[in-house]
């Protein structure tokens, strides 16, 4: 197995790790802590190809991976904010609670 | 080759005990210490620059940050959690592992196609402010007015409705 194969797998497992949290977590705050491994898991792939892929002068892997994180420590505040938003509201961060729009 | 040996399965436990542990908390350390063995990957992959950037950013700020959001909404017990889990992970599972295959066959057929390159690459950060601040300044600033968006956007989100904040002069 060549390193980039293996750290295509350890990403392609860790999105997969994310995704399970979204989709069994109940807690909003913890649905969030998928989201940001599945944002980790890209991030990887991204230092992976610049590393290992044909030479790039542009360094186009890094800044990916640069704007990434600026953007994923947006989305966690706003996220978190959110959440927070509708804790005051509802006393509570459980996702099965908050189904005031279901029909 | 060999730290990758070691980092990957020890990044892929503590990702995993932030999946499945039922404590919140526990749940969220576990990710700052995924993060941080991420780091850790990207300094062993030569990529010194984005490896700090991550503890700092990561690390320092979102894993904290979930840790205090947790603290502040305190989150039911457990044992509800651990009580619905099988369901939900029977749901989870017939999502994701599909998901994880597709993953996989590509990463299996990439794996032919390419070679690894051997040669020691490696980025200073004199090379990475200069690309970014000219090829990248758009997207820069672009960066900048999102941060202030969602500074004022969070603060908004944040403050208690209805409370006056308190200026010098009304006391």
């Amino acid at each position: 197995m060549t390193p980039l194969a293996m750290l295509l797998t350890l990403s392609s497992l860790m999105f997969t790790l994310g995704l399970l949290a979204v989709l069994t977590r109940r807690n909003a705050i913890l649905v969030l802590v998928g989201i940001e491994l599945m944002l980790n898991a890209a991030n990887i792939n991204f230092i992976g190809f610049w590393r290992y892929g044909p030479s790039d002068p542009a360094l186009t892997g890094p800044m990916f991976v640069l704007f990434s994180i600026a953007i994923a420590a947006a989305e966690a505040a706003v996220g978190l904010a959110i959440i927070l938003m509708v804790f005051r509201h509802t006393r509570s961060t459980d996702l099965n609670k908050l189904d005031s729009l279901h029909g | 080759m060999i730290p990758l040996l070691i980092l990957t399965p020890l990044i892929l436990l503590a990702a995993l005990g932030a999946v499945w542990k039922a404590r919140p908390v526990h749940a969220a350390l576990l990710l700052a210490l995924t993060l941080a063995l991420n780091a850790i990957l990207y300094l062993v992959l030569s990529a010194d620059f984005i490896g700090l950037i991550q503890f700092m950013v990561y690390v320092g700020a979102v894993a904290v940050l979930i840790v205090f959001s947790l603290l502040i909404t305190r989150p039911g017990d457990e044992a509800e959690e651990i009580a619905r889990r099988p369901r939900s992970l029977v749901t989870g599972l017939a999502c994701s592992l599909p998901v994880l295959a597709v993953m996989l066959f590509i990463v299996s057929r990439f794996e032919n196609a390419g070679q690894a390159v051997a040669d020691a690459r490696s980025v200073s950060i004199e090379q990475l402010g200069t690309t970014l601040f000219t090829t990248h300044a758009p997207a820069v600033m672009a960066v900048g007015v999102l941060l202030t968006a969602v500074m004022i956007g969070a603060a908004l989100f944040a403050r208690e409705p209805g409370k006056k904040t308190q200026t010098p002069s009304d006391s």
